[in-house]
């Protein structure tokens, strides 16, 4: 039988070691076991439950398609048959992701799953599907076709009316090409983590007549 | 005249309700998420038999 490393090294056990808090931390995120558990509660056995996985496995087809037309570029899709498939696969993967997404969030609500200390999990998942729609909406932008101009057009006079074309442009497609790809995939994929994590912690939520009968 | 271009050239087919216009395709495709979600609750999940009968979870 092997021995852990902490109980080796005193230094590894050191509570000043910012290594040590970190790794801490990290061990603590979620109970012992319960990262990637092989059983879960008897009401969970229901396909409402199975709709956020399959907007996490679309999610996964978003990003890998999404990979491969960053390798042929912007206009690749318009002078290729494989870049316009890698095209198609991303398109469609993103709706089956919204319409996912979009019956897992039904799903939750009508459970009311912000019960049991889970409001930080409703509120990542909310912020999730807020700039999800972001993160589609400047992929529309990125088309390099006209389909992208006129929307561009259209949606510069309603931004501009709150304002919010004071921090980005619409109508400059290598400052939305550059959201799309870069900024806003990284704060999808950082809340798509807290919010996996928080679900791990928490456990996911019973049902209303399941609670109300423990 | 390629196919593609009659294909953007054909108008969407519209359903107006006072206020409210919604193109046929959007509207469709609502009507099947919301299908997909009654399914969901009342389609029976399939699981070991041997498995349901424990209070405590089931293996996934």
């Amino acid at each position: 039988m092997t021995t852990p490393a902490s109980q080796l090294n005193p230094e590894t056990v050191d509570p000043k070691n910012w290594t040590n808090k970190l790794r801490g931390r990290i061990e603590g995120l979620v109970p012992p076991g319960q990262a990637l558990p092989a059983r879960q509660p008897i009401y969970v056995a229901s396909w409402i439950y199975v709709f956020g996985v399959l907007t996490l496995a679309s999610l996964v087809v978003v990003v890998a398609s999404g990979c491969v037309l960053s390798m042929g570029g912007v206009a690749w899709w318009h002078v290729s048959s494989l870049g316009h498939f890698f095209n198609s696969v991303h398109l469609w993967s993103v709706e089956l992701t919204f319409g996912f997404m979009v019956v897992h969030l039904w799903g939750k609500f009508w459970m009311a799953a912000w019960r049991g200390k889970r409001a930080l999990t409703w509120i990542t998942g909310i912020l999730l599907f807020g700039i999800s729609i972001g993160t589609s909406f400047t992929g529309f932008l990125s088309q390099s076709n006209f389909d992208s101009q006129w929307i561009g057009g259209q949606a510069k006079d309603g931004l501009n009316s709150i304002g919010a074309g004071a921090f980005f442009n619409v109508l400059n497609p290598g400052q939305m090409l550059m959201w799309h790809i870069v900024l806003l995939p990284l704060a999808v994929g950082a809340l798509t983590l807290v919010h996996i994590i928080l679900v791990r912690r928490h456990g996911v939520v019973p049902p209303l007549d399941a609670e109300l009968e423990g | 005249m390629s196919a593609l271009s009659i294909v953007a050239g054909a108008p969407g087919r519209y359903i107006s309700w006072g206020v409210l216009q919604i193109s046929v395709t959007n509207a469709t495709i609502i009507a099947v998420m919301i299908v997909l979600f009654i399914l969901a609750l009342v389609v029976p999940f399939p699981t070991h038999d041997d498995e349901q009968s424990k209070p405590e979870g089931h293996s996934r």
